[in-house]
């Protein structure tokens, strides 16, 4: 298989360090989403905090309960640690309970130094989410003003929402092809997953090098639907290369789970709205259960996977909510599952591998 | 001896295991010990000791035996550098069931450090398996370290645990508390008999739990080391009220199937 190693992809450092030299700042954003291009139209570059994985969670522990799931533990103690003094402002979208009681301890109890600002998502159903949204996002844009002093103009936003909007098409774009692609698991989600933190501009620019070897060829392996949170360890991703299986779609919510479209209106908050709601169905905007089935089935279905890995971060409550519904509805339709646990602070485990590997001979 | 054809090899957390097949993949010659952690030396001890039964093979040194395929199973099967190749317990415990016993099932499979269930089609193909987790409740460590606790020898857990009339309950499915539970008994002056059986119904509620978490297939057999122990399939039959059925060789299954899967893929490897 060909490598994209010629590419060059920049790191995260090397991204913040990039983006601070031309007088941008930084924004720190927790999972899961949030308006980039609302962020980039005040000079702020949207870098994204999944934990971080492997950082040393006992400052988060004394202030958690023990069933907060490892990225929330993880983020409280990454504010007290030197990386995370590059950041200017703090994000935080209200995803699930536990993100929701990261924004109000980091609001009320242990603030950092940084501004730390809320965002409110609609969930459930029988309301007009958009009109909502659009209404959270313009309160956003407040806030933004005051502390950066700055009012971007609706066309300056508009500029920016069609940069985001670009790369959005092209990350879809990288999804749909993912098979013709020549990047192994590892190669496809180090790209994807700088998306995290790469200006749109220039993760498009980078997308379309890869788009731009696309070929008839499939990617041998065996074909799986990857259903979770993110893929940590990414170590994981090599893992299932060598036992012979490769992710020919997923279902992560730091992925496949925030393909935006591009919204219709011409309002720019109301756009943003529309292209946030256009994400994929999940529990994080109170989708039903028959939707996600649903969504599911179609990743299965286009990608020809032959089963699904549910894998799950450990105490992350509206995953396991929504598990046994779903896997009940994969085995109706006798697709094949699997659930692994795991904590992004743990390496991976023999046990776990065997079970994955074991779910891959099962459906060869 | 029939001539060799295949070889398997079981790298258990507690015992290591090695089964030798004919063409015909009858079982002809097996090797059990007691897992050295030091897997690569005790892997080379055990391909001696298959050129020591037939002398007509020839063994290279950290390579394996020339012209017979071996097949690596177990938590320690990526460490068999003389391997053909490796496929886990699950994939290789069913097809040495389903060769043993000529059907499918249910198998629950009581390892040392851990179990699983495995659900097996008509044709031997795995449709379900499920695992326990990151805990030694439900394996045969749960037992060997509340049997040490008690004083009593492995040997006779089960005796001892199916002479009791009477049973108290273990609320904690945890090794660890479970212990505690038990000295908290002891402390109390419950007799001996009633705890083991309390320990023992835990373990098999952990595992039945299991097994409802797969899709059942009749009937519902047992293998692994703790099969050894009369209490498992007594009281495993009473908790599921369905007849469990044991091969000969309970421990073997994992090795004899990846030695059936060599057979199959049969490479000579130089």
């Amino acid at each position: 298989m060909s490598s994209m190693l010629h590419l060059k992809l920049p790191g995260r450092s090397d991204a913040i360090r990039s983006f601070k030299a031309q007088g941008g700042k930084i924004a720190g954003v927790l999972p899961i989403h949030y308006p980039r291009a609302l962020l980039r139209s005040f000079n702020l570059l949207p870098v994204e905090i999944w934990g971080p994985p492997r950082i040393d969670p006992v400052f988060g522990s004394a202030h958690l309960q023990p069933y907060i799931c490892s990225i929330v533990r993880n983020a409280l103690s990454f504010v007290q640690t030197n990386p995370f003094q590059t950041v200017d402002v703090l994000l935080v979208p209200h995803a699930c309970d536990s993100l929701q009681g990261l924004g109000s301890i980091l609001l009320d109890f242990v603030p950092p130094e940084q501004p730390v600002l809320p965002l409110y998502l609609p969930r459930g159903q029988g309301m007009n989410k958009a009109s909502f949204l659009q209404k959270e996002l313009e309160t956003l844009y407040q806030k933004l003003k005051n502390i950066t002093g700055y009012s971007p103009s609706q066309d300056e936003m508009m500029q920016k929402i069609l940069y985001e909007e670009e790369a959005d098409q092209k990350l879809a774009s990288l999804h749909r092809q993912r098979r013709n692609l020549p990047l192994s698991d590892i190669e496809f989600y180090c790209l994807i997953r700088a998306r995290e933190f790469l200006p749109a501009e220039k993760f498009s620019e980078i997308a379309q090098q890869i788009l731009d070897q696309v070929r008839d060829e499939i990617l041998s392996g065996i074909p799986i639907v990857i259903s979770g949170i993110l893929p940590e360890p990414m170590a994981l991703l090599n893992e299932i290369t060598q036992m012979g299986g490769m992710i020919a779609a997923d279902d992560l919510a730091c992925s496949g789970r925030r393909l935006y479209p591009p919204g219709r209106s011409q309002e720019p908050f109301l756009r943003m709205a529309e292209s946030l709601l256009g994400a994929a169905p999940s529990w994080s905007w109170g989708s039903p259960i028959q939707d996600r089935l649903e969504h599911l089935m179609g990743l299965i279905q286009a990608s020809e996977a032959k089963g699904v890995v549910f894998y799950n971060i450990k105490f992350c409550e509206p995953e396991l909510f929504d598990l046994p519904s779903l896997r009940e509805g994969l085995q109706a339709a006798a697709i094949p599952s699997t659930v692994v646990e795991v904590d992004i602070n743990d390496p991976l485990s023999n046990q776990m591998l065997t079970r994955i590997e074991a779910f891959l001979e099962m459906i060869a | 001896m029939a001539e060799i054809r295949a070889l398997g090899i079981d790298v258990g957390s507690t015992t290591a295991k090695m089964v030798a097949i004919d063409g015909w993949g009858n079982m002809i010659w097996h090797f059990l010990e007691q897992a050295d952690p030091r897997v690569d030396e005790q892997v080379e001890w055990f391909l001696l000791s298959v050129q020591e039964a037939n002398p007509e093979l020839t063994y290279y040194p950290g390579k394996g035996v020339e012209g017979i395929p071996l097949v690596a199973t177990g938590y320690g099967r990526k460490l068999v550098q003389q391997a053909t190749r490796q496929v886990t317990e699950i994939t290789c415990h069913a097809r040495g069931m389903y060769r043993e016993m000529g059907h499918g099932g249910t198998l629950v499979d009581i390892g040392g450090q851990d179990s699983k269930v495995i659900g097996i089609g008509p044709k031997g193909e795995v449709v379900d398996f499920s695992m326990n987790d990151k805990c030694a409740a439900g394996t045969g460590r749960f037992l060997e370290d509340t049997a040490n606790r008690l004083g009593v020898p492995l040997v006779r857990l089960g005796e001892v645990t199916l002479s009791a009339s009477e049973e108290v309950s273990i609320s904690s499915t945890c090794t660890v508390f479970a212990e505690s539970e038990v000295v908290s008994l002891i402390a109390h002056g419950v007799p001996l008999q009633p705890i083991l059986k309390g320990l023992h119904r835990s373990l098999i509620k952990r595992i039945v739990a299991m097994i409802r978490s797969v899709s059942f297939i009749s009937p519902l057999m047992l293998s692994g080391g703790v099969v050894r122990n009369p209490a498992i399939p007594v009281m495993l039959e009473d908790e599921m009220n369905e007849k469990v059925i044991v091969p000969k060789f309970p421990q073997l299954m994992g090795a004899y199937g990846a030695a059936l899967i060599a057979l199959e893929l049969y490479e000579p490897k130089f």
